[in-house]
């Protein structure tokens, strides 16, 4: 029995194949814009060859397939979507278009945010003038002020779908996830009288407080929907043609996989979801090799994803910005600045100072060693001026690097700085390691943890070569490029190895004390939470006992709305659960804030809850591969601090510890052992790297 | 007669109407630091810095810094309960030197940027012997005069030792929700004078080596209507400096306290070079601009002025105030509020790529205020009501003056200009008990929302927030439903129309209805009411939008309700309307009562005549523009009715805009004897119809469009234009307003081209007051 798991990224198709004893096969094909499937398929192909078998013997043994697409995504950031008209509640149909009024900074990098020339409202989802107000409305208490007259209102939308040619409507009423009565009126009748076109309603999508958000969520749901349901729809069938019995299941951003037809609801969900799988990977790694605290990070060509996991979970985030719209759905919370092997370095001539990044050379023209016309030089050009990567050895040998470009763009930027080329280069390597590890620290210290505590995961083309410097700086001392090679096909092993997960979430305002009607209250919402969610696992086809369910509940200071602690809620609820809550949030409040941040003379407020219902996926855990032993090489690179150093090189995973210096080089990716350190080959095909004096953080 | 742009007088000299005993101490007048500041010998401030910091290094820490400033903003946010501090973003951490100059400044309210350093040196200088500076210690204040805006601004100040030296401070400022006073929500349009005010507290040290003294905290609170909010926000602002205290700390160890202050030097140094070299670009001269408040306090119907003059000499700036009215009610500010106003729109035009390392940016700005006036005022001034009102005005003032002088630049240079705000925080702040008897203050400021002017090279941001306050967001209808007891019935995009109009339009601001739900009643105790426009629109576009406030008793909304239906048009509910005066006194609002908000289009730039018809067409089909107003303001005919085929019928559109050129010449009053430039004579471009020509030895202000003559670059350019006044009522139906308000006698004035009777440039301005001089240049390029 086989796990795959097929993540579509922008250039390559990654497939992957893990069978019954945990061995590990990936296959890396091109990937096919105007048709992704054919790309998939042609991986598969691959693997059913290494595996030798045909396709169809493959697929019938495989027993679950998941997939990670980038549909829904480049259907946003190209504005290639369906036609979505908005349905809100009267009076309210502008806050799509007002974006809360910061819709001109929202999801921007710092140094744009102060700058008011050039900066603008991104290009509308809506299909301009297709949206209609139904006099209905809801208090925030869940009664009904005004009724609706659902008939009316959708023979109204009727003419607007006619009049706009739309083919998908979203519904975003007022205080609708207080009381869904109204919006689910409508989008029932709506479904009779409108069978055709895909309707989204913003409590199945977002049932969260703030209607702007939650407006986006659910306009975004429909503008993604209808090119999620074809793409999928049809790959499902070709699998199936093709002998796959198993449901197809789908990422989400959520870090879990659902079957195509559950995930439909919410095809949002699959927006944002390709740093998801990398991160999920390394939770399921981090389990089988007993890592509690990880810090997962993947560097690439533009951007460098910053991940958590603690306590063995991934750490969720509740909002996401996809092209400067905000929108909230609980996702695993993923960290990207632009800071990778494309990042590029500049004199900056106010300050003499050497500046990297935040702009990328991207992959057009790319690092000036790419040979592709950049002048400019690049954290990779970088890399290859001091030696890390050996030009003629990039990537297996199949893309030769020009090592003569790399030091040409080095040596004028040497020249504004007064420093020599390999001082220069080895400059940029430190800002930029500074940068990663700022973002790292960051986010473990903003949870009140040292990051110390934690042990780091380096994956992304570029992650492992600079893993040694961030790590250190960011005061980890451990290392882990999870599964060799396997690291540049994280992400779809992360697809193939994610639970089935489906999420409920229900805002509900508790204020503290939790005594007698208020702890009936609060155990009558967990027990709500809990109860939907275990349904509609079941009606996704999960109704077994396998099923675990988590409920985490949102709690703060009472009216501090832009906070928000996630405290774990023991279940059965019981009368002692508000009691033990307010421990939790005491002593985390505590941990982030210290002790004179807490403020006993506010009330507490627990004002949402999230279940998560999940089967485990239970992929077998990884096998030790069998390698060749290749006799090490040896190259000049300039450590820093160390100067040219002679160094050993290593082709793949080796066999015994190997002291640093060194250099390893994989198929798709280099690690770097500096002076000092040492690393080794671990029983799951990782490799480990640990570091010499941390520094201080 | 004209009123000129005079030469400030030299630095340093006392303006002649002013007693000699009042002085620049931050008691009797707002507080000036001397330089090199007197620092009692008691506190030893860390001055050595290394000769030089390697490239590498020196970004290593100069990332560090700003990421610790911009931590500490993230942390504030997070744990302040004041929805004007979480979601409005209403605070500014700051990293200042030893000395207090600022070093990094957050992307929050800019207006903030001089007020911690201010008071930070007043502590240096008054209260560093006693009762001392010591690690551990935080010192807080809200007194205007000190350094504040106004008292709801609290700052808290922390030292940061190395040794026993004072290495730099953190601090912040946090708008806090009420801090007592005659009027709720702390902004006391009713005051007359200070002690009307709510309380203002010169610096107290509130945190005595790492301990909080409860007896001040509890005196701190004590004024407040709301004391439990302002307490978790100020312990969020101590908290947050801690942190950020810890950090640098940290850093200090790391790198050496030497080698960091190489780098905050150098931040501060390198700040101040790309600002002179921009200054550089700019042709030496003086701009001006004015512009009006209406009612002084409660139950005032008068207008006032403040006037702000800026010349450019070399590659530094000089600032003043001359022309502003005296002192007086609560539309004051103090000398702090007039920098802080005008550092924020120069930093946001001129150097918003520095990102918040604005400290270098002011050191080559002078400020020669006269002092018992409007914008720099004496104590006992009132001042608490200026973070919606003089605090907005004078912001706009200086966006105005700034985008005038950067029109005269080089084009790399005019570019940057970025228009005028809002000229006041269209806000509300409302009051009572909820139906559990739980007393609430509301204060609603969705202006976040707000709207950008126009800039030369094209339209403003709809909805674009404010340029002052980056990150600033406004409140979901449901967060305020949530916290108070109010439903609101609409909020909307504001209709386009005259308001913002200009060849390059306005962004479009929002209005707002609710009423009171779940509570029997409130009271209005902050709105915001205009009876004339206050922002001229740039080169010759239509003024912005006039902000309005009503309300309604006795109103049918409720039957409605049960009808099925929500008003969407506070004109068809019915009910009695109340009569509201600006900054009028607080309004009972009863459970059968309804009130309508508005914010601002913003202002737009260049004459609505020159836009181009296919965008007024595409505005008409977005729904931005209602199809009447494109042939009234704009002179374009449509043709097509519905949204999808609306569209721009050429030809009859320039007969139609030909006819309104004529009649404009018309209904104007021509200059004389009207010459053109020479044929061979090139233009230097500065904005609209605006140009300088140099023939015959000498530069001309001219016309682009009819090369018309419009005087000498030393003269008033509107010398030479053909006049259009009337009163401001009278330029569109937007502008209307009763009789009985002081917008009634304030005019508008064109200056058009004489030769095709396009607008170069307009005034708003009281009745009786003399046209302004606002452009004046050297008299060839050379000198």
């Amino acid at each position: 029995m086989y796990y795959i798991g097929v993540d579509i990224g922008g250039t390559f198709t990654d497939c992957v194949l893990v069978d019954r004893s945990g061995h590990h096969r990936a296959a890396k094909t091109l990937s096919t814009k105007h048709d992704p499937a054919l790309g998939v398929l042609t991986g598969l192909e691959r693997l059913a060859e290494a595996e030798g078998i045909d396709l169809p013997t493959l697929l019938r043994r495989t027993s679950r397939f998941g997939h990670g697409t980038t549909i829904g995504t480049n259907a946003v950031l190209e504005r290639a979507g369906a036609r979505v008209g908005l349905v809100a509640t009267a009076g309210h149909g502008d806050a799509l278009s007002i974006m809360r009024g910061s819709g001109r900074v929202a999801g921007r990098p710092i140094e744009d945010v102060f700058a008011v020339h050039g900066s603008r409202l991104p290009a509308p989802i809506v299909v301009r003038g297709a949206v209609l107000e139904v006099h209905e409305r809801i208090d925030a208490s869940g009664a009904v002020v005004v009724a609706l007259d659902a008939a009316r209102a959708v023979e109204d939308i009727k003419r607007l779908i006619a009049e706009h040619r739309l083919d998908s409507i979203a519904i975003a009423l007022l205080w609708s996830f207080v009381n869904s009565d109204h919006e689910k009126a409508l989008a029932e009748a709506l479904a009779i009288a409108a069978p055709d076109i895909f309707v989204s309603s913003s409590v199945l999508v977002s049932p969260r407080l703030g209607e702007y958000e939650r407006t986006v969520a659910t306009v975004m749901n429909g503008y993604v929907g209808p090119a999620c349901s074809r793409y999928l729809g049809g790959l499902a069938e070709r699998l199936g043609e093709s002998g796959l019995s198993e449901p197809l299941l789908v990422m989400q951003s959520n870090g879990g996989v659902l079957p195509a037809e559950a995930a439909a609801t919410t095809w949002l969900g699959t927006v944002d979801s390709g740093p998801a799988g990398g991160l999920t990977g390394v939770a399921s790694l981090a389990r089988a090799f007993g890592h509690d605290r990880v810090v997962a990070t993947d560097m690439g060509g533009t951007s460098f994803d910053i991940g958590l996991v603690v306590d063995g979970k991934p750490v969720m985030a509740d909002d996401n910005v996809i092209d400067q719209y905000t929108y909230r759905i609980p996702r695993l919370a993923v960290k990207t600045i632009a800071c990778g092997g494309g990042t590029l370095a500049r004199f900056d001539e106010a300050t003499g100072g050497l500046r990297v990044g935040p702009r990328s050379a991207g992959s057009e023209p790319g690092p000036a060693c790419y040979g592709g016309g950049g002048t400019e030089p690049t954290v990779t050009d970088a890399d290859v001026v001091l030696g890390f990567l050996r030009p003629e050895a990039f990537l297996d040998g199949r893309m030769p690097l020009d090592r003569d470009a790399a030091t040409h763009a080095m040596a004028r930027l040497a020249k504004q700085l007064g420093l020599s080329v390999e001082e220069t280069a080895s400059g940029i390597l430190e800002i930029n390691n500074m940068r990663a590890a700022t973002a790292i620290r960051q986010q473990t210290l903003e949870r009140g943890h040292d990051p110390r505590d934690y042990v780091l995961y380096a994956y992304g083309g570029a992650g492992p070569v600079h893993a040694f410097g961030y790590a250190a700086e960011s005061g980890v001392r451990e290392v882990v490029i999870p599964l060799g090679n396997g690291a540049s096909t994280l992400s779809a092993y992360g697809i193939a190895s994610g639970d089935v997960v489906l999420y409920k979430q229900l805002e509900r305002s508790l204020l503290a004390p939790f005594e007698g009607a208020r702890a009936d209250a609060l155990a009558m919402a967990v027990a709500e939470v809990e109860t939907t969610a275990r349904a509609d696992l079941a009606a996704a086809g999960f109704g077994s006992d396998d099923v675990v369910i988590e409920v985490d509940a949102l709690m703060r200071f009472r009216e501090q709305l832009m906070h928000s602690l996630e405290i774990p809620v023991p279940l059965p609820a019981d009368p002692d659960t508000g009691a033990r809550l307010l421990d939790g949030f005491d002593t985390e409040y505590v941990r982030r804030y210290g002790v004179g941040g807490t403020a006993l003379f506010q009330a507490v407020e627990v004002f949402a809850f999230r279940a998560r219902a999940s089967v485990a996926a239970g992929i077998p855990t990884p096998q030790a591969e069998a390698r060749d032993a290749m006799p090490a090489q040896r190259t000049d690179v300039y450590w820093p601090g160390w100067g040219w150093t002679p160094t050993d090189v290593h082709r793949g995973s080796p066999h015994s510890t190997v002291p640093g210096p060194a250099l390893i080089e994989l198929a798709h990716t280099t690690i770097a052992v500096p002076p000092g350190a040492s690393l080794s080959t671990g029983s799951r095909n990782e490799l480990r790297l640990r570091l010499a004096s941390p520094k201080e953080s | 007669m004209t009123e000129t742009v005079s030469a400030p007088a030299p630095e340093g000299s006392e303006p002649s109407a002013e007693t000699p005993t009042v002085v620049w101490d931050g008691i009797a007048r707002g507080y000036v630091p001397t330089e090199p500041l007197p620092v009692p010998a008691s506190v030893r401030l860390h001055t050595t810095a290394v000769d030089d910091v390697d490239p590498v290094t020196f970004e290593v820490v100069r990332y560090s810094l700003m990421n610790i400033n911009l931590e500490h903003g993230q942390t504030l946010q997070r744990l302040c309960v004041s929805p004007v501090t979480m979601i409005t973003r209403d605070f500014q951490p700051s990293i200042l030197t030893a000395d207090a100059d600022v070093v990094f400044l957050g992307p929050y309210l800019q207006y903030f940027s001089n007020a911690q350093s201010l008071t930070i040196k007043w502590i240096l200088e008054n209260r560093a012997e006693d009762p001392g500076i010591a690690p551990g210690d935080m010192y807080v204040s809200n007194d205007p005069f000190v350094g504040t805006p106004h008292q709801p601004d609290t700052i808290v100040a922390a030292p940061v030792f190395i040794g026993d030296e004072i290495f730099c401070w953190v601090s912040n400022v946090l708008h806090h929700s009420d801090v007592g006073g005659s009027v709720m929500g702390s902004f006391c349009v009713d005051a007359t004078d200070m002690f009307l005010d709510p309380p203002a507290f010169p610096p107290f040290k509130l945190v005595d080596q790492g301990r909080i003294r409860p007896d001040i905290e509890q005196m701190f609170l004590r004024q407040s209507r709301v004391p439990r909010n302002v307490h978790m926000d100020l312990r969020a602002a101590i908290s947050a400096n801690l942190v950020a205290a810890e950090k640098i700390t940290a850093l200090l160890k790391r790198y050496g306290a030497d080698t960091v202050k190489a780098v905050m030097n150098r931040v501060l140094d390198s700040g101040e070079k790309t600002v002179a070299e921009r200054l550089a670009r700019i042709p030496d001269g003086t701009w001006s601009h004015r512009m009006y408040a209406e009612a002084a306090h409660t139950g005032d119907n008068a207008t006032y002025v403040y006037r702000m003059t800026v010349r450019k000499e070399g590659e530094h700036l000089y600032v003043d105030n001359r022309g502003t009215d005296s002192q007086t009610g609560s539309i004051n500010v103090t000398y702090a509020g007039f920098v802080g106003a005008f550092l924020s729109a120069l930093t946001a035009s001129l150097a918003s790529d520095l990102a918040g390392a604005y400290g270098g940016v002011y050191r080559r700005v002078h400020f020669d205020l006269v002092p018992g006036t409007l914008s720099c005022a004496d104590f006992p001034a009132a001042v608490s009501p200026s973070g919606i009102y003089t605090m907005e005005t004078l912001i706009s003032l200086a966006g105005t003056v700034i985008g005038q002088m950067l029109a005269c630049a080089e084009p790399e240079i005019a570019r940057l200009a970025i228009g005028p705000a809002h000229p006041a925080f269209y806000a509300m702040i409302s009051g009572g008990t909820t139906a559990d008897g739980t007393p609430f203050i509301a204060t609603n400021a969705n202006n976040m929302i707000g709207s950008l002017a126009a800039s030369p090279a094209e339209d403003g941001v709809d909805f674009g927030g404010h340029f002052w306050i980056p990150e600033g967001t406004a409140s979901n209808v449901e967060e305020l439903e949530l916290l108070w007891p109010m439903l609101y019935l609409y909020r909307r995009a504001m209709p386009g129309g005259a308001d913002g109009a200009g060849r390059h339009r306005g962004g479009r601001g929002f209005l707002e209805a609710a009423i009171p739900w779940g509570a029997p009643g409130l009271a209005a105790a902050v709105y915001v009411d205009e009876s004339f426009p206050k922002v001229v629109g740039a080169r010759g576009a239509n003024p912005g939008s006039v902000g309005h406030f009503r309300l309604k008793h006795g109103s049918d909304v409720h039957r409605s309700f049960e009808a099925g239906k929500i008003p969407q048009d506070f004109d068809t509910i019915s009910g009695t309307q109340a009569a509201i005066e600006a900054k009028g006194p607080a309004l009972m609002v009863a459970e059968d009562a309804v009130w309508e908000w508005t914010g601002a289009n913003a202002t737009g730039f260049g004459d609505p005549l020159t836009r181009e018809p296919e965008r007024v067409a595409v505005d008409v089909a977005a729904g931005s523009l209602p199809a009447e107003a494109a042939e009234r303001v704009y002179g374009v005919v449509l043709t097509g009715t519905g949204t999808t085929d609306v569209a721009a019928d050429s030809a009859a559109t320039d007969v139609r805009r030909r006819d309104l050129l004529a009649a404009r010449l018309a209904a104007a009053s021509a200059p004389g004897l009207v010459r053109t430039a020479p044929a061979d004579a090139r233009l230097h471009l500065l904005g609209g119809e605006l140009a300088l020509a140099e023939f015959n030895g000498a530069r001309h202000f001219v016309s682009v469009t009819g090369r018309a003559v419009l005087g000498p670059v030393t003269g008033n350019y509107k010398d030479g234009c053909a006049v259009l006044e009337r009163p401001v009522r009278d330029l569109a139906p937007e502008y209307a307003t009763h009789k009985a308000r002081a917008g009634y006698a304030v005019r508008h004035r064109e200056y058009l081209c004489p030769v095709t009777g396009l607008r170069i440039e307009t005034e708003i301005l009281r009745d009786g007051d003399e046209p302004l001089h606002d452009i004046a240049l050297a008299p060839t390029k050379e000198s």
